[in-house]
């Protein structure tokens, strides 16, 4: 739904989020803080019980927000390994193709060039939009049959033909991991939870019996926090989507080495 | 006890009277306003102002993209052959995507793998169509393909651009072909070998791959031998992926001809090149003219082998052009320096540009409005030259070049037609009483005349 936000340079989407949350706290505590303090009646001790209360839902809904970070933090670095795995292991696939005799290597680097071209122009640009590049399992296939169809005629062809098919099926394991990652993301009931709950830190701020001033400065700044916390979970979450992404650069280097080969 | 200090305390708010609370309430917002509108434009502008991003949102809210089929094998046996036209068509739609799109919008390629199978050129097809509903395919290699797929566009009335030269004997009304039919590509040769220029030869011999392109191109060569009082030296066909080529030439031998017009596909040619040369025949004593033999071809076949025998084109990548220096160099920027470039390559990445320009003129992607566009006869600038789509039969009127292989596995062009040819799919002499005209009426059927296909 918010993935729009994703197509936004980091340092404008940071603003953006921490503006919304300051000026909705703003927006409150001019227009909502009277209706409130008149329906606790102006109690004396008011002060004291939303003080208490917000330091219990600030230590829950600190740890929740924690987590998530670290969660977001974690995922992204495990998504940025697969990738990492997965260009590797390609490197790997086409130092044996290149032992192949001809025409059967020109024709696998010619299909490797293909693929690390669709995934470079085509896959990366799908997964940045949170779509599972489909095309890739049949460029795949065509690599598979040609390395299937090869008829190694001495012992040296044999066992490179055997590490090449042993290297193509890790890179298969690798690029299904990545495929599989596309979609990878904090649950949305999770996303509701952390909003509400900003929501209600803010409210709970505009109970305190102060000058306004006062109360937009503090509020202003809790809500500050708040948004840079939630700005920095979504740039973490989606791993492929937004600045704040794994990018393309393996393998944008291995097309540019198979295109000098 | 209250644990805020005095300003933080209801008796402050509490001190004031209500019009002036309400006072004091707005210009404390608005000061704040004020105050956090410079603080918001230092953060922003932290990282050089760019507002790049708000063009690509307006962008991503712009006119849908246009979505266009590319369809061809990926995979099994045909894959070799088809894959550099999915690059030439891939090549042209991202130019055209550089250069801003067509009306406004950018091509979205959906590309789908017919896996060398006519079931699953119909099934991807049906795919294209029905579920992602393109604007266009660009595809098929095999006549086999070609009408397998062909029931379904006619059906859902959308077009099919086929790049392959062919043997005739077809028209439809939603196919648009831009390759060569034998009139283009072989009869040419046939008067060429004839002339004085060409040797004056006099017995032609056929060679083929058993199926349909070649048996229909062959009945084709043998009725135009039949106008000029000739016949074929003699006839033979082997299967697909034949290897064995000995008795072949020994056939091929007793009947004494003075060039072999070989419409064999594939494989074969790699074993048929070999075995000639191995029984000591060269080029000069008995020269073999190729229909399917391309630089593609020539990429696996040993020079040694094959130089100074022929093949007929319309395109080669020798053409010297500014057009044709443009596409080579972009195709090897984009797809490797070692990459050749062959005629179905250029008629793939050209047709892509002819449909681009009727949609263009016709102002929509409506299959009845951009057929109606070409089908008044639009001219393109191709890499191997001007060409024209023929509004009657949906072919293009196209250029003859004949080439003779040289030792790096390119063509040097012996003889070239001075101007585009028209095409025929239904010559006169080979179909009597057939004919085709999309612009008054459709097909006109006359009686079998026998040949596959039919």
């Amino acid at each position: 739904m918010f993935y729009w936000i994703y197509d936004i340079p980091s340092p404008q989407l940071a603003v953006m989020i921490t503006a919304v949350f300051v000026s909705f706290s703003w927006v409150g505590a001019v227009f909502l803080r009277p209706i409130l303090r008149a329906f606790l009646k102006r109690r004396a001790d008011i002060n004291d019980l939303v003080g208490y209360m917000l330091s219990c839902f600030g230590v829950f809904y600190g740890l929740l927000l924690g987590l998530l970070a670290v969660a977001a933090y974690q995922n992204y670095t495990s998504v940025e390994t697969v990738v990492s795995k997965e260009a590797a292991t390609l490197s790997a696939l086409i130092q044996d193709i290149k032992s192949y005799p001809e025409p059967e290597r020109q024709n696998l680097i010619w299909l490797l060039r293909d693929y690390t071209r669709y995934v470079v122009k085509y896959a990366w640009p799908l997964q940045r939009r949170g779509i599972v590049p489909e095309e890739g399992n049949t460029r795949m296939l065509a690599i598979h049959e040609r390395l299937a169809e090869f008829e190694p005629k001495t012992k040296g062809q044999e066992i490179i033909h055997a590490e090449a098919l042993r290297q193509f099926n890790n890179y298969l394991e690798a690029r299904r991991l990545r495929v599989f990652s596309v979609t990878t993301s904090i649950p949305a009931v999770m996303w509701i939870v952390v909003l509400v709950g900003a929501l209600m830190n803010i409210a709970l701020v505009w109970l305190f019996d102060m000058k306004l001033v006062s109360h937009m400065f503090l509020g202003g700044f809790l809500a500050a926090f708040m948004g840079l916390m939630i700005f920095l979970i979504a740039s973490l979450d989606n791993p492929f989507r937004g600045e704040i992404s794994i990018s393309s650069q393996p393998f944008e280097e291995i097309h540019k080495s198979l295109m000098e080969e | 006890m209250n644990r805020f200090p005095v300003p933080f305390t209801r008796s402050y708010a509490s001190s004031l009277t209500p019009t002036r609370r309400c006072q004091r309430t707005r210009g404390h917002a608005a000061l704040c306003w004020l105050l956090s509108f410079p603080l918001l434009l230092v953060f922003a502008g932290c990282n050089k102002p760019n507002f790049a991003w708000i063009e690509s949102l307006k962008k991503k809210a712009g006119p849908e993209p246009i979505r266009v089929g590319v369809l061809h094998s990926q995979t099994g046996t045909m894959a070799i052959s088809e894959t550099p036209l999915r690059h030439a068509e891939i090549l042209a739609i991202e130019e055209i995507n550089n250069a801003g799109g067509v009306l406004g919008r950018q091509l979205e390629p959906v590309v789908k793998d017919g896996h060398s199978r006519q079931d699953h050129f119909q099934l991807r097809s049906t795919d294209l169509i029905k579920k992602h509903d393109v604007a266009v395919v660009f595809g098929c290699w095999t006549s086999a393909d070609r009408k397998a797929v062909l029931p379904i566009f006619e059906q859902s009335n959308k077009l099919l651009f086929y790049p392959l030269q062919y043997e005739g004997n077809e028209s439809s009304r939603n196919v648009f072909y831009s390759g060569s039919t034998p009139n283009q590509q072989i009869l040419p040769a046939i008067d060429w070998f004839l002339s004085k220029e060409g040797g004056n030869k006099k017995k032609i011999f056929l060679l083929g791959s058993d199926y349909v392109y070649p048996r229909t191109a062959n009945y084709i060569v043998k009725k135009y031998l039949g106008t000029k009082s000739m016949n074929a030296a003699g006839e033979i066909y082997v299967p697909l992926g034949h290897r064995d080529f000995g008795s072949v030439i020994d056939q091929i031998l007793e009947a004494q001809p003075d060039l072999i017009l070989s419409t064999i596909n594939g494989d074969s040619n790699i074993h048929f090149y070999r075995n000639l040369h191995e029984r000591g025949i060269t080029a000069s004593q008995l020269p073999v003219v190729a229909t399917s033999v391309g630089e593609g071809e020539l990429r696996v076949l040993p020079p040694e082998i094959t130089t100074g025998h022929y093949a007929v084109w319309s395109y080669f990548q020798s053409v010297e052009s500014a057009a044709n220096q443009k596409f080579v160099q972009s195709y090897k920027r984009e797809f490797g320096h070692d990459r050749v470039l062959d005629d179905p390559m250029e008629a793939a990445y050209a047709q892509v540009y002819l449909w681009k320009q009727a949609v263009e003129k016709a102002g929509t992607t409506d299959t009845d409005a951009v057929r109606k566009v070409l089908e008044a006869g639009m001219e393109l600038d191709a890499p191997g030259g001007r060409g024209r789509m023929d509004g009657k039969t949906h072919h293009m009127h196209k250029r003859f070049r004949l080439g003779k292989i040289r030792g790096d596995r390119q063509f040097d062009i012996v003889y070239e037609s001075a101007d585009t040819i028209a095409p025929e799919p239904y010559p006169e002499f080979a179909f009597p009483g057939w004919s085709c005209d999309w612009t008054r009426g459709g097909m006109k059927k006359g009686p079998a005349v026998g040949v596959i296909g039919q």
